[in-house]
């Protein structure tokens, strides 16, 4: 029977012709696609054409000819596509610059990522409302701070000579460090500030979570005699989990493109051991120095190398665990 | 003083082991609160307290000798407050327009139509992967927007995730029924979209405000790239070079002659410019956080909403 009906489906459709088709489409749909359109022009204009743009990798950009005239990359007359990559390859920082870039991140989110989670469980456990929102409303607040400012902070508190950390260590009898200076303190200082301005407002995801469990779960488990700490294990962290593995494959996704912004604001000649970060470098080098194709090459390889990890650890996890973005 | 949990009516002792977790999570919390408001009120107080005083440390939990010596110097540096309008500039108008764009592709995209995957898959794939920095860059100056206020309004004009967020709230807020019942009423998707949705998204309005003015005012890096002229500067570029560098002269010379003439004496300026620092991030931040504050009512359930998918 089913086949039957398949079988008719397929052999009615091509009657009518697919131009017909796509006319009749617009002609129902044409507002949606007015409304659409703005935003379609948006993202076709600044990330499709860029990524159009980035085949300056494989060539040498002369600022003439602009993106589309300009040669393809040689060596001494041949024809060598991969020269960027090779240079950068070969640069004498490379393999400083993706350790720093891959440890930053790494520990980043090892310290950083489970924090929210922490914080969401310990949230739906207070008892009073009153305190519970005001609570809320204050973890929130230093998302808002710009990363401009936070970097602004960091750089009087720990300062050696004015810094209240420093008159802290001393009254303490201790001996001043110039935190900004010391490479040891880059990571710390950019991971700390970061999980002090990002920690409450990541909870937001989780906290939905939470609120959305279904009570009868909780007063099932409060008749049965379960402690607060057990509600916990067996019913906040099941729920939790699908959750907490998504942010983390997105988290994975972007594991060598860490703030540029941040870094670029925090790194300074004491520091660069640690804080030689490749988006710096590309920043630097690239508006800088206007070495356009070299940095091109650069940037690309990070994004695919990105691309890559994301959609590996996405398919683990879909098979491991049924858990995927897409 | 064991106290009781009402679980429909009948009453449950609470447990020691309870009473211990509700203990330590409260010292907990307190602990939490203390670390992520205290950063915040050592800036607020060291602004408005004696220079002398906050250069020694003195100033831990209160003001101490009042001054608003550093308030004067800060309002006296012009250039300060031509990117702070400016910033007013490019926040307002550039949100207001992120959010009309926004919205107007959330609620297509919460309507089936023929085309509609290709679509998701185009605006979703641009979150794992991008041209990278240079070549954006490249793109805008082909396009001769380099050095122009436009290239900060368009710039991040629609954040893919913004655009996830209002899409879901508008799917699970509104009910499909409205959407038949205004069809049968004649409505088409314009008169229902602007008849019938917009009045119904005040929340996810507030949330993508906020959202969106926060970050474009928090913004320093799209005009360190994209602008050249210093008199276009949003307030954030302006304010990297009085607060992010390490020298006391430095970058931000301009910002400590001003400070000079104030109070005579460069010497005495520079020791004092320390304080002026958290001025400045008083003054700047103020904005973000207002905001935020007046729209919280709103904001914690519309993100709420947003955030859970299906």
């Amino acid at each position: 029977m089913q086949q039957v009906t398949k079988a008719t489906h397929s052999v009615r459709r091509p009657k009518v012709p697919l131009s017909r088709r796509f006319t009749r489409a617009i002609e129902r749909d044409w507002q949606l696609w007015a409304l659409l359109l703005p935003a379609l022009i948006f993202f076709i204009v600044f990330c499709y054409f860029p990524m159009y743009g980035v085949q300056i990798a494989f060539k040498d950009y002369k600022v003439g000819k602009g993106i589309a005239a300009s040669p393809w990359a040689s060596t001494k007359g041949q024809l060598d596509l991969l020269k960027h990559f090779r240079n950068f390859f070969n640069t004498y920082y490379c393999g400083r610059m993706f350790a720093d870039t891959l440890l930053l991140n790494l520990y980043g989110l090892l310290f950083s990522f489970p924090i929210p989670i922490l914080l969401a469980i310990m949230l739906n456990q207070l008892n009073s409302k009153r305190f519970k929102g005001f609570t809320q409303t204050v973890i929130y607040v230093p998302h808002f701070i710009s990363t401009v400012v936070l970097a602004g902070m960091l750089y009087l508190f720990f300062s050696p000579s004015t810094g209240i950390v420093n008159k802290v260590i001393e009254a303490f009898g201790g001996k001043s460090i110039y935190f900004m200076l010391e490479e040891s303190w880059f990571r710390p200082l950019f991971i700390g500030s970061d999980i002090w301005q990002n920690a409450g407002w990541n909870t937001i995801l989780y906290i939905a979570t939470l609120t959305s469990i279904d009570p009868q779960l909780y007063e099932a488990a409060t008749i049965d005699g379960a402690t607060r700490w057990q509600k916990i294990k067996s019913i906040d962290i099941p729920h939790l989990i699908p959750v907490a593995v998504m942010m983390l494959i997105l988290s994975c996704g972007s594991l060598l493109s860490s703030n540029t912004d941040k870094a670029l604001l925090l790194q300074t000649s004491g520091n660069i051991k640690t804080s030689d970060i490749i988006g710096v470098y590309v920043y630097n080098t690239g508006i800088g120095k206007a070495q356009y194709s070299y940095t091109s090459a650069i940037g690309l390889c990070l994004n695919i190398i990105n691309f890559i990890i994301i959609i590996s650890v996405n398919t683990i996890s879909r098979k491991v665990s049924d858990i995927s973005l897409f | 003083m064991a106290k009781e949990e009402k679980v429909r009516g009948v009453r449950i002792k609470e447990t020691r082991a309870d009473r211990i977790f509700n203990i330590v999570n409260l010292v907990f919390w307190i602990v939490v609160l203390f670390i992520t408001i205290y950063p915040l009120w050592l800036v607020v107080i060291a602004s408005v307290s004696d220079p002398d005083a906050v250069l020694a440390g003195e100033v831990l939990f209160w003001p101490k000798g009042f001054s608003l010596m550093g308030y004067e110097a800060v309002f006296q540096y012009n250039e300060l407050w031509t990117s702070y309008a400016n910033s007013i500039f490019y926040t307002v108008v550039g949100s207001a327009l992120s959010v009309i764009v926004t919205l107007g592709a959330a609620y297509a995209l919460s309507r089936k139509f023929a085309g509609k995957r290709v679509v998701n898959f185009l605006i979703t794939f641009t979150m794992f992967f991008s041209g990278g920095l240079i070549p954006i860059f490249l793109n805008i100056r082909d396009l001769h927007l380099y050095n122009t206020r436009t290239v900060l309004i368009v710039m991040n004009l629609v954040s893919v995730w913004n655009l996830m967020v209002a899409r879901t709230y508008i799917q699970s807020s509104i009910p499909n029924d409205l959407y038949e019942a205004a069809v049968m009423d004649g409505a088409n998707h314009f008169t229902y979209f602007f008849r019938c949705v917009l009045p119904l998204s005040g929340t996810i309005i507030a949330v993508l405000s906020v959202y969106y003015g926060v970050a474009r005012w928090n913004d320093y890096f799209t005009a360190l790239v994209f602008i050249r002229d210093r008199s276009l500067l949003p307030l954030q570029t302006v304010l990297r070079e009085i607060l992010a560098s390490l020298s006391v002269s430095g970058s931000s010379d301009t910002f400590f002659a001003a400070y000079a003439d104030n109070l005579g004496g460069l010497q005495e300026a520079m020791r004092k410019a320390e304080v002026a620092k958290y001025c400045c991030i008083v003054v700047s931040t103020v904005p973000a956080v207002l905001l935020y504050v007046f729209m919280q009512k709103y904001f914690v359930k519309g993100v709420m909403i947003g955030s859970l998918k299906g």
